[in-house]
Formats: structure tokens, sequence, C-alpha cells
């Protein structure tokens, strides 16, 4: 019922070419009329679905927010202090709430709270409790502020009872790991939550849509978004070593030095529109150190994080010959724009193929098909059956990942060499525990690399098996960009530079995170974090195999740096992998809810399950004042067309709203509503009526050359 | 010479254009054959107060129906909003808010019917759960599928049924249209 009649019949592949190029030929027009038109992307094609109920706001807000953003690069680390200005120019007693982003990696551990030349230092409490704190000071006119995670990089901040001209700062702090590739070192601080597609999957019961609602907030219409939510940012750099060649791609920076090996980094003209990330390159001056490595002791636990590069494995001239297994999804929940992107970052990485290499393709949806029974030579014969394969796709069906991902896990040659796993898929499925020990037990040999396809991938699930896979994980997000991000992948993937790398510690159980080790690619540096009861005069040895050798890294324990920021760190990324062992459901909900409170407790982080809340203990507003609620509306990202979003509001008939406060809209997109099958089936009937003609035309000839 | 030739490439496309045809067949065939399941399913669902998939490989299940008498039409609903449920029958859109029910479907398929609704026309959704309400149009309007909004805090319940616009066109483009209905029992 599901698979299309071309399909069962198995020879799709063979009409399609003679259908393309007939109807070229006779019927331009009714070619074009398959594609959508140029200039209108129907994402919606796709069944998203964005979710913008808080709407937009026309009217400057009552609070008037400004940020300052100030980071310390030390070491290997960013430590960001966040401090938002909420001013209230209203004759009225406020409470305002923003919402803002942060680095993935980024770990919130301060709060702090300033009225008037007071300081209340935020307190990390489980969530339930540190919202009941806020909300009971609420009600009590205490000024009182809370900081509660969204998304693991997105969060709230509310402040409470705000005074008619006052002015509250909220400060957080929080810090992440500086980015190394190659020798470019670099920051990023997303600084707008940009409107975030929902998929309507997953909006299924109000909790769901709830859910949604918190990581949404109204937008800023164009009218008052001049001059909204400025942004000021300085950037103390002090690496350890002479920074060179800082760049920031983005935003027009002022460098002045400050020491040898410091500088300053400022925004050219002090400020800037909270519209767009803050990202900030540079790089080590001739040969970089090799490895960094830095310790901390936290609660009677040593703390490690080491940053080490293997050397490059000679000239990257010939790359070994390779199996490459691509597992494509073609389940209904890719219909439309993820079909595309998926189907054309297939057929790009088969280009890229070699005739030394072996390959495979294997589709599935509740079903499977492998195009070849095992892998084949990659000749130009093979290839070209898997872009036809390929290109005859079609999204339906539901999606059963488990067959197909234990037939690309099968290994029929064995041996040593590189074995790669690239699966193209949207992630929607629901047993994500059985794929993550199938991964863990089938693994051998083979790297799975995971391309999470469509607007809302399951981030989490994909992430996770990517990282069991020891691979990694690359996002695709429209059919645009598939060959630019498919490049990206697959040059590294051509060049892998360690594999199998061991961290053993002398004399000690090192507890890492992650707890498997990935293959390194070119340029990339091994970042480990490991805890243990005692690290005092170990050794830690990193060992592996680099371009077919064994090589291995001592470091002494006793060289390591001392920085704050390891333990938090560690921690962090140890909640991250919680929470994505909660989503492949190897953790149960309660267990890991459990795991990540504790965590946030125990390293004073901002998590899921923990906030921070500061309370002023004494109360301000006097009793009998109202208090007004106000969500502070954000700038949409740059780039992103206003009245694509919020546009001609449509008319209708009927219903006029009296209330002006109620007459809000939301927008909601509307999917494709036609099938087109009237046309399909002409355009069949005429290819039928051309080969009558066909058959009839020699007949003739024939009469004419008897006669 | 040229003859089994053109013969070969006659047959070739004879057998294209059945296939072509037979593709294009298939889609309402499909969509008329799913709706007979999930009718069952539907009467399914009512009876036991749970959604029911209409076949056990189903990603998606019957929420309501919506009927047109005027017209004679009943279309079962189906969870989801998705290119593949809309295939079987016409969807809710999740996401709206309180009070806004927005359904969508194909125009050449179950949704033909909007082009013959007129303002005044009554509309009953029955849910699974036995509920029933009558709306009554109360407008008509063209947006395209990224510029439509739906009202808040409507006064009265509201039903939105969207496909896509003009009717007659067979190529995917950017207009919807929308019929909206609202609440009156």
């Amino acid at each position: 019922m599901r698979r299309t009649v071309l399909r069962k019949l198995g020879i799709g592949w063979l009409l399609w070419p003679v259908f393309v190029v007939v109807v070229a030929m006779f019927s331009a027009a009714a070619l074009t009329a398959r594609e959508p038109a140029d200039d209108l992307p129907d994402a919606a094609a796709g069944g998203a679905l964005m979710l913008r109920g808080k709407g937009m706001a026309e009217e400057l807000p009552a609070v008037r927010l400004a940020t300052d953003i100030a980071v310390e690069v030390s070491g290997p680390v960013a430590r960001f202090t966040v401090t938002q200005a909420f001013r209230n120019s209203s004759p009225r007693w406020m409470e305002a709430t923003y919402l803002y982003p942060l680095p993935d990696d980024g770990a919130v551990d301060s709060l702090k709270m300033v009225v008037g030349g007071r300081i209340f230092v935020g307190r990390i409490k489980p969530r339930e409790e540190a919202r009941q704190i806020y909300e009971d000071a609420l009600a009590n006119g205490q000024k009182a502020g809370l900081v509660e995670e969204a998304r693991a990089n997105l969060f709230r901040n509310r402040v409470a009872n705000v005074g008619p001209g006052e002015t509250v700062l909220v400060q957080v702090e929080f810090q992440a790991p500086v980015r190394r590739a190659g020798g470019t070192y670099s920051l990023r601080m997303p600084l707008v939550a940009a409107p975030r597609y929902v998929p309507p999957r997953s909006l299924a019961g109000r909790t769901a849509v709830e859910d949604a609602l918190d990581v949404t907030a109204p937008l800023a219409a164009p009218s008052i978004a001049g001059g909204l939510n400025p942004v000021s940012i300085t950037v103390d750099l002090a690496p350890g070593y002479a920074p060179a060649r800082i760049q920031s791609p983005y935003h027009r920076v002022v460098v002045t030095e400050t020491g040898r090996n410091a500088r300053r980094v400022a925004l050219a003209g002090g400020g800037t529109a909270a519209d767009r990330d803050f990202e900030l390159r540079w790089q080590a001056p001739g040969t970089a150190p090799s490895f960094g490595l830095f310790r901390k002791r936290h609660g009677g636990l040593d703390y490690v994080m080491a940053a080490i590069t293997p050397p490059s494995a000679g000239p990257q001239g010939e790359v070994p010959p390779r199996e490459m297994v691509f597992v494509i999804d073609n389940s209904g929940s890719m219909a439309g724009e993820s079909m595309r992107a998926a189907r054309d970052s297939l057929i790009y990485a088969l280009g890229t193929l070699r005739p030394q290499d072996r390959f495979n393709v294997i589709r599935f949806d509740d079903t499977m098909t492998e195009l070849f029974r095992q892998p084949v030579a990659a000749s130009a014969d093979q290839v070209a059956t898997a872009v036809r394969f390929a290109e005859a796709l079609d999204a339906e069906g539901g999606t059963e990942m488990l067959p197909a991902l234990q037939a690309a896990l099968v290994d029929r040659r064995g041996g040593s060499g590189l074995r790669q796993v690239v699966f193209l898929t949207d992630g929607s499925l629901s047993n994500e525990a059985e794929m993550m020990s199938e991964i863990e037990r089938g693994r051998g040999r083979s790297t799975v690399f995971m391309v999470g396809v469509g607007s809302a991938p399951n981030t989490y699930l994909m992430r996770r098996m990517a990282e069991a896979g020891r691979g990694t994980f690359t996002h695709i997000g429209v059919a645009g960009e598939a060959a630019e991000r498919m490049q990206e992948l697959l040059d590294r993937l051509t060049a892998p530079v360690a594999r199998d790398l061991e961290v053993t510690v002398a004399g000690a159980n090192l507890e890492l995170a992650p707890r498997d080790l990935p293959d390194l690619y070119a340029g990339e540096p091994l970042v480990l974090l490991g805890r243990s009861r005692n690290l005092a005069g170990a050794v830690l040895t990193v060992s592996g195999t680099v371009g077919g050798n064994a090589w291995s890294q001592a470091l002494r324990l006793d060289d390591a740096g001392e920085s704050d920021a390891v333990a938090k760190l560690w921690a962090s990324r140890r909640i991250a992998e919680v929470e994505a062992r909660r989503w492949s459901g190897e953790l149960d909900y309660e267990a890991a809810d459990k795991a990540v409170e504790a965590l946030g407790m125990d390293f004073h982080l901002v998590t899921a399950r923990t906030s921070l809340v500061a309370v002023d203990e004494t109360p301000t507003r006097p009793a009998g004042a109202s208090l007004t609620h106000e969500e502070l509306p954000l700038l949409l990202p740059a780039g992103w067309d206003f009245d694509a979003l919020f546009g001609d509001q449509p008319s209708f008939d009927g219903t006029e709203t009296a209330d002006s406060e109620a007459s809000q809209d939301a927008a909601l997109e509307l999917p494709q509503g036609g099938t087109g099958f009237a046309s399909m089936m002409a355009q069949g009937l005429v290819l039928i009526a051309l080969a009558l003609a066909l058959l009839a035309l020699p007949r003739r000839r024939g009469r004419w050359s008897e006669a | 010479m040229s003859v089994p030739l053109a013969r070969r490439a006659a047959l070739l496309l004879a057998a294209a254009g059945l296939a072509l045809l037979a593709q294009g067949l298939w889609i309402p065939v499909k969509a008329q054959v799913a709706q007979v399941l999930l009718d069952r399913a539907f009467e399914r669902s009512v009876a036991s107060g749970g959604p029911h998939k209409p076949w056990p490989w189903a990603d998606t299940a019957p929420v309501a129906r919506v009927e047109a008498a005027r017209l004679g039409v009943g279309e079962v609903v189906l969870s989801g909003g998705s290119g593949e449920a809309m295939a079987f029958g016409p969807t809710e859109l999740a996401g709206t808010q309180r009070g806004v029910r927005v359904l969508a479907g194909h125009r050449d398929t179950h949704f033909r019917f909007l082009r013959e609704l007129r303002r005044g026309d009554r509309l009953v959704l029955r849910g699974i759960d036995g509920s029933a309400g009558d709306y009554r149009v109360i407008g008509v309007s063209t947006v395209r599928w990224d510029r439509f909004a739906y009202p808040l805090a409507p006064p009265r319940p509201l039903l939105a049924l969207a496909t896509c616009y003009p009717f007659d066109s067979d190529r995917p483009g950017p207009l919807r249209r929308v019929v909206w209905a609202e609440r009156i029992a």
C-alpha cells in the first residue's frame, strides 16, 4: 500500500530518464509545474510548522534592556560575564522576562542581582523550589531574580518588582571551552534566540505545547526594533601566548594591546544590536603548543582537562582505500525539504568515491532495501546505478531504522581498513535504546557518522549515536546547503588522523566525559575531561594509532596549570551526556532528572533541573500597588525577513474582536495542499499517445517503401 | 533498421506512460481506500474513547471527523499534519492556541469540497471522545502559506479548513484557501 507501483516493479530508474527527456521536449511547461516556483521556497511541504504563539510586539516595552558582555579568555577557557540592565521606564511596578541564548557548552554558575548599590547573590536550588522562592518574593513585593534553563543553550531570566523609574542589574556568569580547529582558536557568543521551528509531531499534548512556548518569545516589530536591546562586548584575551590575526567576522572591533600576551577586543563604536552571533577568532603564533593541560581539585576529587593534538600523519596525499556504507531514511517524516536535502547529500557523497573504494547504499522506511548485496567497488557504472537509486527515492512509510543499522554494520570483509557508515536521517524514531545498544555491540571497525537532515532533527539522539559510533554529527537544514556541509564532512572523513584512542593514568582510575573517545580528523584536538580521586604525581598517557603507526604521549599531571573552570566543564559535559542518555532511553526519565539535579547542585550550575534564584529580603513594592508582567520582545536575527513572518494579516469577515488586548494574532504555516495527480495522469497519457504515434510511424514508412 | 529501435522506444514510452498513469491514479485511490479504513478506525476510536490506528504501521490516528451536511461530505481527520498523513486524509495542525483548530487537506482529494462551501454553511466536527461541535462558515480568505495567522483570543471558538489554491491548478504554489467557521453550538 505504501510502496509506489514504480518501486514495486523495480524499474523506476529506467523510466525516469526517458520520461524526463520526452516530457522536456514536448511540454517544458508541464515539467516545471512539478517543481515549486523558484522564488517561493516551500518549506511547508516538509510539514515544518513554526510556533509563534507569542506574536509580535508593536509598542516599545515598558522595561528597557541593555546588555554588557565581558569575556576573559585564560588558557583553554573563556569566562563570560553577562550583565543585563532592566530599566523600568513606566510609572508601574513591573516584572520582566527575557529569553536569551548561550553557547552550547556554556554552563551558568553564578547569578548576582544589583539593586541601587546592594548586591544579592543567587543560590542554586532545584527548579521547582527556586521557582517557588521567586514567586513568593514576587507576591510579597520583594525584588527577585531567577535564571532558568529552557534548553541546554537557551535560558530565561525573570526579574520581579522593578519600581517606577528603577534599574535592576542581573548578572550571570558562565564559562565555555575555547574551540580549536587547526591552528585557529575561536569563541562564539550567540546574542539572540532565533524563532524556533517546532515540528508538528513534537506538539502532541498540552505539556509539549507549553514546552514549546517556553522556548519562544514575542518579536519586536521593525518600527520599534531600532535601538532596542543594545549590547556591548569586551573580550580580554590572555591565552598564554601572544594571540595573532585576531578577527571578528560579524562585527567591527577595536583591538588594543594590554600586555605582552594580552589583548583587549571591544566593539567599534561601543555597542551593537542583539541580532546576530558574536564570534572572535585568533591564532597562536608559530608552532602552537601540541597540548594544554589543566586541573582543579573540587570536593575531594581531582579534575583534569587535556587538549592534545596528535602529530599529523605525514603528507596527506593518498588516502587508503575505504569501505563506505550510506544509509538514507526515506520515511514519511522526511517528506519534502528533508528528503531533497538527504538525496542531494547522498548524490554529492557518491560523486566523491574513488575506484579503489568500496561502497553500498541502504534505504529504509518501515521496509529496507540494500542496493547491492554487499559493498562493491566504486566503478563509474556502480556509482551511476547508486545515483539513479537515490534520485528515485520517495519519502513514505514509518521509520524502522534498526534493520538498516544492523545491515550497515555487517562487515563481510573484515580486516583493519577504514569502514565508515554515514546515516542521513531526521532521527524521528522511538526505539533509540535499541539503536544505541546495536551500535555499541555491532560497531566493530566501523565508524558511524550521523547527518541530521531537516529543520528539527532529533539532535540529541544523533549526537549520541555518533559518539557511540566514534564518528561525528553534522546538521543539514535545507537542500541548499547539502553540498557544502557534506563536503566539510567528507573532507574530514578522508583524513582520519588518529584512531583507537585510549587514555590511561598510572595508579589512578580516570572517569572520562565522554566515556568513549572519538577518532580524530584533520585539525581536531582531542579534548578530554576526566576526574579521579587523586592525580598528584600521576602520569596520563594517551595512546592510539596515527597514520597506521602506534602513537602515544605521556603527560605529567604535576605540570598541569590550575584552572577553576575544569571541574565545572567536566560537570557540564557530564550533564550533556546524561541528557543524551535520557533521550536515547538508556536512562529512565526520573533517574536522569536525579542525576542532572545532583550534578547541578554539586557544581552550582543552572541545568534543566536546577535554577539560580536571588531575593532581596526587604519588600519594596508598597502593599496594594499592582504588578505588571512583561515579556521583553526579541529582535529578529539579521537576515530574517520580518514581512515573510508577520506580513499581511489575513482579514476574515465576521469576527471582530472587541477587546484590543486580545486581538493579538498567532502565525501558523500551512502545509502543501495538493497532490497534483491529475497532471501526473495527463503526462502519462501524453507518453502513451506518443508511443502509439511512434508505433504507427514505421508501418506507414514501410508501406511507402513498398509502393 | 530503424523499425526495431523505434519500436523499442515506443514500448519504453508506453511503459513509462502507463507507470505514470498508474502512479497518478494511485493517489485518489489511496485517498479513497484510506478513508474507508479511517472511517472504521474512527468508529472504533469513538467506541473505545481512545485513538485507534487505521492500520498497524500507521504513523497517525484519527482525531475527529469533519462533516458538511449540505454537500453530503464527511472526512476523517488525522493527527499530525505531516505530508504523509495528508495523503490519507485531512490532518489537524498542532500548535494552535486554545479556541482555534486548523485542519489541512489536499485540494484535489479530501478537501475538494472546500470549493463549494459558502458563508452560512453548517459544519460538524465530531471528536473521538464522542463530542460534536456545530460550526457556521463565516468567511473565506486566501493567503500565502507563510502568512497565515489566527486570532489568539477569538470571541467564539474557530475552525479553519485550509487547502491549496487555486483549485484548478495542478502545480504546487504558495497560496492557500482558508475557510473560517465559528462555533455556534
